[in-house]
């Protein structure tokens, strides 16, 4: 119980923290901390090789695309001028009711956690087994996604040659 | 036991919420694209703890899969949209605002 404080604390002041800096790269690693956090959560609820994956994938590869693109397009700190702060009112008044709403839940405190046998382990085996038989179409289809998300990234972001 | 677990996931998903909601830098906003899908997997995940089965696992796979492709496709729009906005804030590229 002590570790989920823990975490929750890390990943709440993290997650506070790419929301309101104001420099750019502080975000980013303001955001790779909350990654990593979460990864750290991830184990902590038995899900090993999400864990892993999500240290490989979304620390690795997603925030060093961040970065690449914060450091090739030079971004500065955003400039002061805010004449928008009914929106930022509006905002949070609504981030609150979305967690309000879930506040009885809280109260009721249900669900205890299940008892652990090898077949839900959260490891390697354990999830392969089942992206390869029951959702196998889901794995092949993703695979055609991320061929379609690098090509039309190419193509988006090649240099426009004027003729 | 689970309850804090969702509830957790609902306050970053509301921070990253506040943040898309707020910030004027894209690449702000795309950071916090990703910390609503983060808060979403945490929640998958505590579910399939305490249900017993790795169906939740197997989705927050899918959708870190999917996060990764559109977080590439996202940043070749906004290296595209610098190209003619010149900035990477929002208020800059308002071209189409009548």
């Amino acid at each position: 119980m002590i570790i989920f404080w823990i975490l929750a604390v890390l990943l709440v002041s993290s997650a506070a923290a790419v929301v309101v800096m104001r420099s750019t790269l502080n975000s980013a690693l303001a955001l790779t901390f909350n990654l990593l956090v979460m990864a750290a959560a991830f184990a902590g609820l038995h899900a090993h090789f999400l864990a892993v994956v999500q240290v490989i994938i979304y620390a690795g590869a997603i925030m060093v695309l961040i970065l690449f693109a914060v450091m090739l397009l030079n971004v500065k700190a955003e400039r002061h001028k805010r004449h928008e702060n009914y929106l930022l009112v509006l905002a949070m008044v609504l981030a609150v009711c979305f967690c309000g709403a879930l506040a009885p839940l809280v109260r009721a405190g249900f669900g205890q956690p299940a008892p652990e046998t090898a077949a839900v382990s959260g490891s390697l085996a354990a999830v392969a087994k089942l992206l390869f038989s029951d959702y196998v179409l889901l794995s092949q289809v993703s695979g055609l996604l991320i061929i379609a998300a690098l090509a039309g990234a190419v193509m988006l972001a090649r240099e426009r040659r004027k003729e | 036991m689970l309850s804090y677990w969702i509830m957790l996931s609902a306050v970053l998903f509301g921070i990253g919420a506040v943040g898309v909601i707020i910030r004027r830098n894209v690449l702000v906003v795309l950071m916090c694209i990703e910390l609503m899908l983060n808060g979403t997997n945490l929640a998958l995940v505590s579910f399939s703890r305490f249900q017993g089965n790795l169906q939740g696992q197997v989705m927050a796979f899918f959708v870190i899969v999917v996060a990764a492709a559109e977080a590439a496709v996202g940043l070749a729009i906004i290296i595209s949209l610098f190209r003619t906005a010149k900035s990477v804030e929002s208020s800059d590229a308002g071209d189409l605002k009548g």
